[in-house]
């Protein structure tokens, strides 16, 4: 640190260093800086340096971290506040921002888009309150339109997309039922094909919610209003006599030689309210958010919930992930976000509490490949990406003008969400390392 | 004794005349009167030999003489031998004056030698001239002498008239026998002023004119005459500040002066005395009088006090209670010096600076330096600093202003915080869009998945409560009035209030076993006829439009009830009698009356969450009816209120909550009394409905001031334990126009539902 004169604030040296690949690595040289910049100077220094090397650089925005920390002030307001000597050379750590670069076209549905899956990297699948899934393979190119429920679907979920010939996925209705697809995703085609259920699965009592898949695509579970959670048999075979033909009761025009009726394997037990979410995130486990306003993780073998957090508000949804798969991340009837670690004893306050909403939290989502990320869907017209390493949102998505209802990652890099707006929204390019 | 005063009396009289006598019989012997003075001396010589045997006469005379016993009597120190001799020898220490006083009369006297009739009293009076009774008779004397009245009487006996009246005469008077006296030959001028010349004492002479002689006055009486001019005591030896002797001895006497026993009264107890002994043992118990404590003495020996004790904290505090300690200054600093350091003394600009200041915020002192103390000049502010201080001593205020120092928060009755009352609706997250015109009326689903709403825009809407979506809009012609979901959750049917109709609408949301339920009940064949009772009443028809019923009522419907059992559905016109409120019953679609009278007109009803009792307000009072039973009512609620508008129960069924087109809101607990266990007014315009949440301890009012209240109303069991009401939150957010026209808790969430007249439902979560 040397002082220069009175009116040039004080010069830190820093040294940037980063995991990103070669046209993004800077020289690891010590340069001095002044002490008051912030993102937005580092990311100008950072830019420059990489410029005077490769003359056609692009300018790309950068995120720092300090000892994994992300920097949201100024580099001197944030060493007082962390107390961190300014004596040493700093080694700062700079990421890709997270944002996105890109808004592709909306694609637009007859009615509320109520649910979004973008497990597959191969297309998006969306759920809509006209009683449609629909499935795209890219922005505004619906390839495949799932139809057969009576009542809005409020869920979906991709069962098994590994095969590349055909892929299954379950839709979850407000008529009581879910049903399972099978189409052939590559199939390209101009206007969009009519699928119909290969399977309904009939069992709830009351409007079907979520709906989630097994990792090998072999069972659904599904939560409802009627305060269970039923797990099903995806495969088509009626081999133990639980898939019933249904030929007579379905006489319509279409040919539904294929069509069959499952009933419910399991029941798990045990809320009080409505289950509103529920994902399958390992082999026999299952976590699932409730109006009860507790959180619960299911033994699948047992059928008993081996956790419950209690949490006050009541949930619409949760997901799992973060570092191990293990952080717990809900939201619902209020503006927090919140995050729980149920590997640490004794507690059950979240560890993270993200409040940057206004409204009601629709959907939240880890992303599927860092340990850091994830995204908030809420009522008030916005998706927020999250990074657990700062309080504040890493960016704030607002193409919807209505409610969110629904959010999804998809491809690693894009964001995906359906909203009462009646859109799918794509927002791309968000660089996550 | 009076007697004996009596007595004394006369006696006196009789003493004079003896002193005359004495004093008349000793100038006889001592003639002429050039010599009186040696002659007085020796007088006085023989009084006092007189008053010494006048001792020695006494004891005789006790006994003997009438006279000497009077007096005696009548003087103290006759009555004990022992001090006698002391005491007269006092007064034969007096003796003097006394004689002083003889020897005025003497002068008078003298003159009578002459007379004859004077000589005859003397020679009567003569045979008892005896010393014995001198020494008393000299104290009669001394005690007589002020009177000018008792004095020798004169010769001419004229009385006090004008002399003038008898210039002409020879005469001056008469004398006592009634003989004129006759005028002596006066000395001319001349020979008066030549025998003034000759007698060296001739300027003491006075002519008496009233006795027309010539009276020479003696040294004493000169001196005496003197004396009165310097207006002293005309007696020498008088001593008017003596010592006062007390005559009388206070110690105890041997013997009583009274030897009469001691009276009866005085050994019975006074009832007087009682009595007032009395009044004073019942004041004291009162406490009206105040038994002052024997004060402890204090120790003696000096008092040890805390030598370094501010002066103010002790003693003034104690003496005074409006004692106001002076503000303490501040301890003189360096700067205060007339010779501070230079570090003290402000530079040029910092003066300057001083300057551009507010003058309150300037220094008051600002340092600056002599050299020396004689260089120091006079004060320059004294004379408006005492100005001022005169101001503020003429202008403070006399009297201490007496404040009640009472913390505002104590007065808060004590409640319990709102943290520890969560969770309750405080913010309003989801808005259900649509309507055109007012909500009038919502309901919620038993599951709490979907709320159906009425609207003066004549739609009912069902909405999906967790995202807001309206699921389904039936269009009517009229404004809706109520809409109540039915309790069942396996039966989704809607009543709708509008106008004369009640509507029963299959929502469709049920599963399928339920829908064939409903539209086998719906199916258009089946309606009986209706029973005559209630046939002028109700008509029951089939709704074309959507497939419901509808029931026609003879007068508008203002309120409806489903009974929890969801078969029964009241409905509550503004009739009179039997006919304002009937009972429709769905599964028969049969419609009766209630089985008894009602008093006014109803304005809404209630089933008792689980008994058969039914609720019915009508514009003032609430009664309990049961419904199993004909007749009067159970119980009557009267709520002081002018007009209820809306009623609900709590779900234990012993609290019923009462609003109120005032504002007001009572609780009541019915099993504590038939008045409002609390009324609560909160609202500055009418109520328009309350809700008491299934299973939280909430409950709210609405109100046409577009808010709704939020309260916390918990009941124990605990029978002796008193419902809590905490008022929680006012939820604001509705347009002012129109208000809240209804509100509804969420069955299973804490939230609040409201309906607004600006066409708007609101979802207060927690």
């Amino acid at each position: 640190m040397d002082v220069d004169g009175e009116d040039v604030s004080r010069r830190l040296h820093v040294k940037f260093v980063t995991k990103l690949d070669s046209p993004f690595k800077v020289p690891v040289n010590s340069v001095a800086i002044p002490s008051n910049v912030t993102r937005l100077g580092l990311s100008s220094i950072v830019n420059s340096i990489i410029q005077s090397d490769n003359p056609e650089w692009k300018t790309e925005p950068f995120d720092f971290l300090i000892d994994g920390e992300l920097i949201r002030m100024s580099l001197e307001e944030f060493l007082l506040a962390k107390g961190i000597s300014a004596e040493r050379t700093l080694e700062i750590e700079y990421i890709r921002a997270v944002a996105p670069r890109k808004e592709e076209e909306p694609s637009l549905h007859d009615d509320w888009v109520s649910a979004v899956n973008g497990s597959s990297p191969r297309f998006i699948l969306t759920g809509c309150y006209d009683g449609l899934g629909r499935v795209w393979s890219s922005a505004g190119s619906c390839s495949h339109i799932l139809e057969g429920h009576s009542g809005a679907i409020s869920s979906v979920a991709v069962v098994n997309s590994k095969d590349a010939e055909t892929v299954t996925v379950a839709t979850a209705s407000k008529d009581r039922t879910l049903r399972l697809f099978k189409f052939d995703a590559d199939e390209s085609v101009d206007s969009s094909t009519r699928v119909t259920a290969y399977k309904i699965l009939r069992g709830h009592k009351a409007s079907v919610q979520s709906v989630s898949a097994q990792k090998s695509g072999d069972m659904v579970c599904s939560s409802s209003w009627d305060c269970t959670i039923n797990l099903w048999n995806t495969n088509q075979s009626t081999s133990e006599g639980e898939s019933v033909p249904v030929k007579k009761r379905k006489g319509n025009n279409q040919a539904d030689e294929s069509q069959s009726e499952g009933e419910a394997v399991t029941t798990l037990v045990g809320h009080t309210q409505c289950v509103s979410s529920v994902v399958w995130p390992e082999h026999d486990v299952i976590y699932s958010a409730s109006w009860d306003h507790s959180v619960r993780r299911w033994d699948v073998e047992t059928g008993k919930d081996s956790l419950n957090l209690f949490c006050g508000k009541a949930l619409n949804t949760v997901d799992v992930g973060g570092e191990g798969s293990a952080l717990i991340a809900a939201g619902g009837s209020d503006p927090i976000l919140r995050v729980w670690d149920p590997r640490k004893p004794g507690t059950s306050a979240p560890v993270f509490q993200f409040s940057s909403h206004s409204s009601w939290i629709s959907a939240c989502k880890w992303h599927r490949s860092s340990w850091y990320h994830l995204l908030s869907a809420s009522y008030d017209g916005k998706i927020m990406l999250w990074d657990l390493r700062t309080a504040w949102p890493l960016s704030i998505i607002e193409t919807h003008n209505d409610k969110v209802l629904s959010a999804d990652w998809w491809k690693g890099e894009n964001v995906i969400s359906g909203g009462a707006d009646s859109n799918l929204r794509i927002s791309s390019g968000i660089a996550i390392s | 004794m009076t007697k004996k005063s009596k007595g004394g009396k006369e006696d006196k009289k009789a003493i004079e005349t003896k002193s005359k006598s004495v004093s008349g019989k000793s100038q006889k012997q001592k003639k002429p009167v050039e010599k009186e003075v040696e002659k007085e001396v020796k007088e006085e010589e023989e009084l006092i030999q007189e008053s010494g045997t006048d001792s020695d006469y006494d004891g005789d005379s006790l006994s003997g003489s009438l006279n000497s016993d009077d007096f005696n009597s009548d003087i103290f120190e006759s009555e004990d031998d022992v001090t006698q001799g002391g005491t007269e020898e006092e007064d034969g220490g007096d003796g003097e004056s006394s004689q002083d006083e003889l020897l005025v009369h003497e002068g008078s006297i003298d003159n009578e030698d002459g007379d004859d009739g004077s000589e005859q009293i003397d020679s009567d009076n003569n045979e008892e001239e005896d010393g014995s009774d001198e020494g008393s008779d000299r104290d009669e004397a001394v005690e007589e002498s002020d009177s000018s009245e008792d004095e020798v009487a004169p010769r001419n006996t004229v009385g006090d008239v004008p002399l003038k009246w008898y210039e002409d005469e020879k005469h001056i008077g008469y004398d006592i026998t009634g003989k004129k006296i006759t005028k002596k030959e006066r000395q001319d001028k001349l020979d008066s002023f030549l025998a003034s010349m000759d007698d060296s004492k001739n300027w003491r002479k006075i002519i008496d004119d009233y006795n027309d002689e010539e009276v020479e006055l003696t040294k004493e009486e000169s001196k005496m005459v003197r004396r009165l001019l310097k207006g002293k005591a005309p007696h020498a030896d008088f001593d008017p500040y003596a010592d006062y002797v007390d005559w009388f001895k206070w110690t105890d006497a041997i013997h009583p002066l009274s030897s009469a026993p001691e009276p009866k009264r005085r050994f019975i107890p006074s009832i007087w005395e009682a009595k007032k002994v009395v009044k004073l043992v019942r004041g004291i118990r009162m406490g009206l009088i105040k038994v002052a404590k024997p004060e402890e003495e204090p120790e003696e020996g000096p008092v040890p006090y805390l030598l370094w004790e501010p002066a103010s904290t002790s003693d003034q505090k104690n003496k005074n209670l409006t004692y106001i300690p002076p503000p303490k200054l501040k301890l003189p600093g360096h700067e205060e010096s007339y010779n501070p350091s230079l570090e003290y003394i402000p530079t040029e600009e910092e003066k300057a600076s001083y300057e551009l200041m507010f003058e309150e915020d300037r220094p008051k002192l600002i340092p600056t330096r002599f050299t020396s103390l004689r260089s120091i000049p006079a004060y320059g502010n004294a004379l408006k600093e005492s100005f001022e201080r005169c101001l503020d001593l003429y202008l403070c205020p006399r009297i201490r202003k007496k404040r009640i120092n009472i913390d505002p928060e104590s007065l808060k009755p004590k409640l319990p915080s709102r943290k520890d009352l969560r969770p309750y609706p405080n913010s309003c997250y989801l808005e259900y869009k649509g309507h055109t015109g007012a909500v009038t009326s919502i309901s919620t689903d038993s599951s709490g998945q979907w709320i159906a709403s009425g609207s003066t825009d004549g739609s009912v809407r069902i909405w999906e409560v967790e995202t807001g979506r309206c699921l389904k809009v039936w269009q009517f012609d009229e404004a809706i009035k109520f809409v109540a979901w039915n309790p069942l959750s396996s039966l989704p049917v809607l009543a709708i209030a509008m106008g004369r109709d009640l509507f029963f609408l299959n929502t469709e949301l049920g599963n399928d076993e339920e829908q064939e339920v409903i539209k086998e009940m719906f199916h258009s064949g089946n309606i009986p006829e209706p029973e005559a009772s209630v046939a002028a009443i109700v008509t029951w028809l089939q709704d074309e439009l959507y497939g419901g019923i509808k029931i026609r009522h003879f007068k508008n419907i203002s309120s409806i009830d489903w009974h929890r059992k969801g078969d029964y559905l009241s409905t509550v016109m503004a009739s009179g009698e039997t006919r304002g409120v009937v009972l429709h019953q769905l599964s028969k679609k049969k419609t009766q009356r209630l089985p008894f009278k009602i008093r006014g007109l109803p304005v809404c009803t209630l089933f008792h969450p689980s008994l058969s009792y039914i609720f019915v307000a009508t514009r003032k009072d609430v009664r309990v009816y049961n419904l199993l039973k004909t007749g009067l009512a159970t119980k009557k609620l009267e709520t002081g209120m002018r007009e209820i508008s809306s009623m609900a129960i709590h779900p234990g069924g012993d609290n019923l909550i009462v609003g109120s087109k005032e504002g007001k809101m009572c609780w009541f607990d019915m099993d504590l009394s038939s008045k409002p266990y609390k009324t609560l007014k909160n609202h500055p315009k009418d109520i328009t409905n309350v809700a008491v949440h299934r299973s939280y301890p909430l409950f709210a009012s609405c109100s046409e001031d577009s808010t709704a209240y939020v309260f916390h109303g918990k009941v124990y069991n605990d029978l002796n334990q008193n419902p809590l009401i905490v008022p929680l939150e006012i939820l604001r957010g509705h347009s002012i126009k129109g208000g809240v026209l209804d509100c509804k808790f969420h069955p299973r969430q804490p939230w609040l539902f409201t309906a607004g007249a600006d066409s708007i439902i609101k979802l207060y979560c927690h």
